[in-house]
């Protein structure tokens, strides 16, 4: 298999990132002549920059991860760098930050790649990491460090910089959960003592219990409902994963059904998310604003886009970060709306095929828990700014602004390598 | 453990299936729907919020110009001298669109229309446009000074370049201040328009250009170039000097002079004293065909080509008119009353058209267009609109109107060391007791600079307080004092 996807390899992932590089330095140089009408200065700086960074990705993929899976570079390459071109076009302080955090997540990539030479290794760290995971996502709540930004208590302050901890979270809390249901799996596994099924369930409830309850702290004391759902959509699908039957996801199911209901009944905030989520309209212009002018900036774009820097999505409130989306589809319209959409279901299907083709249950495990982190938290992020879920304030993975966000991305596609090149050492 | 795998992915999937359909719902099926909505102000706002050219006049007063500002609309639309200018600015509403020379010239100012010779590719991409201020013809000082001159009495004063029909003052009152109109509160923007709307002096309207009268006497310069143009057996004939003109065909009524005087003589003479027997009678010596014709000629029934918008026609009967009005409605057309109607800046083409030997040039407000970094961009070039008579007739009534000006009706528009050509009218506005008080002008007679209509309206009583002579000369007198700098 290996063989294989080296043979392959080495024409695939470079011709790829060519193509995403002349796609967004195409972008990047549209998104100038809508806006000024001339060629960008910095077009050739631009790409170089671009390939720079994306070529060390490469070369780091070639040199620590041989024979990993080739295109899931040239994917996000194509994703950070669209983001980068809309963010550039929406403010041009951001974009500076953005190409910066952009750097330092290509360095944590070559970085994570160095550093674990065996995912197998990550094990060893599973109650390090859990207990970071935990601390990660609590610590905003801590008084003196956290800070609430947009009604959401989610970020860290130290000094100039601040940092949302639950981008990293995510990925250790991945990690252990990995590790965790490797061994437990047999002791989960429905029917699998019979005898002792109440002894079982009941030693199952524990980490069910306990990753509930962390989703329940993080949706009420950090007001965090994308980050509540996507941890706890993560832990349910790895424990199915790794048990089999539906008993989980239906009993997690429920479970998440009734602590989001009573979140519902005592929590405004809560409230207010679902009210404005059902009919925005009625309050265009106070708390369903940010929903409605969305909605008026995708109308604007239709099937093909007003083009880059041709439209005006500056409208719409927190558009460089978790409305990203909506700036995508009023300028690029559908077709590229549809495209970043389609970019994410690859990452998907080239995530789940390293999971599967993956030599270790724990690594296997490991590579449906990152892929399902990046999966359910754009669709989470997707289907709120569309209206199909309630919005909640998650990034949208590689394309928004944020460098945390950017940041944990870039371990996690590290961590994806690694898992898809296998344990031979460099 | 791998069939799970596969089911999740399939899962997501579907969650990707549906997110799509979610996006085509937005931006296919409903987009027009959405884009329709009126809480979608997406491109209101734009072309709102987009940069727009500045106003000014020639002797560089800003009248309009646009402010960046911190709220959605970035920018804020200013007019500096407010109410004075407002009839000839108009105003830039969110709500209610625009008027004046804010909607007239809106493409110049946005940079809506293109100059020529930008290449294909920059047109594609160009959005911000370049934006092009305007320089009006209207001087500020005169404007200023047929403002206050008129005060707050309801009328109007337009004065223009004969030669190049360059407006240089155009008031309205009442007026209205602009300003309110621009704001970008809503709430704000709809009760300012609401007032304006009911206030029963209608101080939105511009009544320089978008409201006709009866002319009253001051058509007589017309009926008086009628005579020379059509009847030159009529220059030199002396009419009988009456009190009242009976008229065939009315039922035994009859035309009287102003204040039951008797006057009577040559064209001349009718026209010193404004004898309306003596005018009614040349008129129906022309001819009902003739007078037509003449009115036409000098711009009735004509929207005048004014860069303004929706300027209104000024109407004298047509010949198929006169078939029905017969014989009283050529003599009362002939002294500029019953049937005919005129807007002030009709009534200034008329002064223009004798002081410019018989010649109407366009009038125009705009001068020239000037890029951000004040390089002329176009330059408005003069343009004869019609040919209202012959350069013969234009002389001959000059004359008649210096001699009106120097010992007739209207020695109150005298300048000291200026020759000035004028008539006067006393319009009867067909409400008991009122006229319209009006004067037509120019100077300097010799090589006319200003060209000038002025109307109040509605002044009470029809005795000698209330004439043209009396209300509207000395406004007049002042304004072209101004606009000569004597």
């Amino acid at each position: 298999m290996n063989v294989a996807l080296r043979r392959g390899d080495s024409g695939t992932g470079l011709s790829l990132l060519l193509v995403a590089g002349v796609i967004v330095g195409a972008a990047y140089a549209l998104s100038s002549l809508g806006e000024t009408a001339s060629l960008p200065v910095n077009l050739l700086p631009f790409l170089l920059v671009f390939f720079g960074l994306m070529g060390i990705a490469y070369l780091a993929m070639r040199r620590f991860a041989p024979g990993g899976e080739p295109t899931l570079v040239p994917i996000v390459a194509l994703l950070n760098g669209l983001g980068y071109v809309v963010i550039a076009r929406l403010n041009r302080d951001l974009a500076a930050n953005q190409a910066t955090w952009t750097a330092v997540g290509v360095l944590a990539f070559v970085g994570t790649l160095v550093v674990v030479r065996r995912a197998a290794d990550l094990e060893r760290y599973r109650y390090l990491l859990m207990l970071s995971g935990i601390l990660l996502l609590l610590a905003p709540i801590a008084p003196g460090i956290g800070v609430t930004k947009n009604g959401a208590r989610l970020w860290l302050q130290m000094g100039p910089f601040s940092f949302q901890p639950g981008e990293l979270a995510k990925i250790c809390l991945a990690i252990f959960f990995a590790s965790y249901l490797t061994e437990r799996a047999p002791l989960l596994t429905p029917g699998a003592l019979p005898g002792s099924a109440l002894a079982a369930r009941a030693r199952a409830l524990g980490p069910l219990a306990g990753a509930w309850a962390l989703s329940l702290i993080v949706m009420v004391m950090e007001k965090d409902l994308g980050s509540s759902a996507l941890f706890f959509a993560l832990f349910v699908a790895m424990l199915w994963v790794a048990t089999g039957g539906y008993l989980w996801p239906l009993v997690g199911g429920v479970m998440f059904s009734i602590g989001s209901f009573f979140a519902w009944m005592a929590f405004g905030h809560v409230q207010e998310r679902v009210r404005i989520w059902i009919n925005p309209w009625t309050r265009a212009s106070s708390d369903g604003f940010q929903l409605v002018q969305a909605a008026f900036a995708f109308a604007a774009g239709g099937v093909v886009g007003t083009g880059l820097a041709r439209g005006t999505p500056q409208r719409i409130p927190a558009v460089a970060t978790d409305l990203v989306f909506a700036a995508i589809g009023e300028e690029l319209g559908l077709v590229g709306a549809a495209a970043v959409i389609a970019a994410f279901a690859l990452i998907v299907v080239i995530g789940m095929r390293i999971a599967q083709r993956a030599e270790r249950p724990f690594e296997q495990l490991l590579a449906v828990g990152l892929t399902t982190i990046v999966g359910v938290q754009s669709c989470l992020i997707i289907g709120g700014v569309t209206r199909l879920l309630p919005l909640t304030g998650i990034t949208l993975p590689f394309v928004s602004y944020g460098g945390s966000s950017v940041i944990a991305n870039w371990v996690l596609v590290a961590l994806l390598l690694r898992i898809s090149a296998g344990d031979k050492p460099a | 453990m791998n069939d799970r795998i596969q089911r999740l992915g399939l899962i997501l999937g579907v969650a990707f299936c549906l997110l799509l359909a979610a996006l085509t719902r937005l931006q296919v099926v409903d987009a027009s729907k959405l884009q329709n909505d009126p809480r979608n102000t997406r491109g209101l706002t734009e072309s709102f919020s987009s940069d727009r050219g500045s106003i000014q006049t020639i002797d560089g007063t800003l009248i309009a110009n646009s402010d960046v500002s911190n709220d959605e609309f970035k920018r804020q639309r200013h007019y500096p001298e407010g109410a004075v200018f407002a009839p000839v600015t108009g105003y830039l509403s969110f709500t209610y669109g625009a008027d004046g020379a804010e909607r007239a010239f809106n493409d110049v100012l946005t940079g809506g229309a293109l100059p020529k010779g930008d290449d294909s590719l920059r047109q594609l991409f160009q959005k911000s446009r370049h934006t092009r201020d305007v320089t009006l013809t209207v001087n500020a000082a005169v404007q200023r000074i047929a403002a206050s001159a008129l005060g707050d009495r309801r009328g109007a004063v337009v004065a223009l370049d004969p030669t190049t029909g360059g407006i240089i003052a155009m008031v309205s009152s009442p007026t209205y201040d602009p300003n309110p109109l621009s704001a970008h509160s809503q709430d704000a923007v709809r009760t300012a328009w609401d007032g304006l709307q009911n206030d029963k002096s209608h101080p939105l309207l511009p009544r320089a250009y978008r409201e006709s009268y009866p002319p009253g006497s001051t058509f007589k310069v017309v009926t008086a170039s009628a005579a020379f143009d059509h009847g030159a057996d009529l220059t030199s004939k002396v009419y009988p000097t009456l009190k009242e003109l009976p008229l065939p065909h009315s039922g035994g009524r009859s035309l009287h002079n102003f204040g039951g005087e008797r006057c009577g003589g040559t064209i001349a003479d009718l026209l010193r004293v404004s004898c309306n027997t003596g005018m009614a009678s040349v008129g129906l010596d022309v001819g009902g065909d003739n007078m037509s014709a003449e009115a036409q000629a000098f711009g009735f029934d004509n929207k005048p080509p004014i860069d303004l918008p929706a300027a209104a026609a000024s109407h004298f009967p047509t010949a198929p008119d006169f078939k029905r009005l017969l014989e009283p409605g050529i003599a009362f057309s002939s002294i500029g009353q019953q049937d005919v109607s005129a807007t002030p800046l009709q009534m200034a083409l008329v002064a223009s058209a004798i002081a410019n030997g018989g010649i109407i040039m366009t009038p125009h407000l705009m001068d020239h267009t000037s890029s951000e970094k004040g390089s002329i961009l176009s330059r408005y070039k003069p343009s004869e609109w019609r040919t209202a008579t012959s350069g013969a007739t234009a002389a001959a009534v000059k004359q008649m109107m210096i001699d009106v000006a120097r010992r007739g009706t209207a020695t109150r528009a005298q300048i000291p060391g200026i020759t000035v050509a004028a008539k006067t009218g006393t319009a009867q506005t067909g409400t008991a007791n009122t006229s319209h008080a009006w004067l037509i002008a120019f100077a300097p007679a010799e090589a006319p600079k200003v060209a000038i209509a002025v109307i109040v309206e509605s002044q009470q009583g029809t005795g000698d307080a209330a004439t043209g002579g009396r209300v509207a000369a000395p406004i007049a007198q002042q304004v072209m004092k101004a606009a000569l700098g004597a």
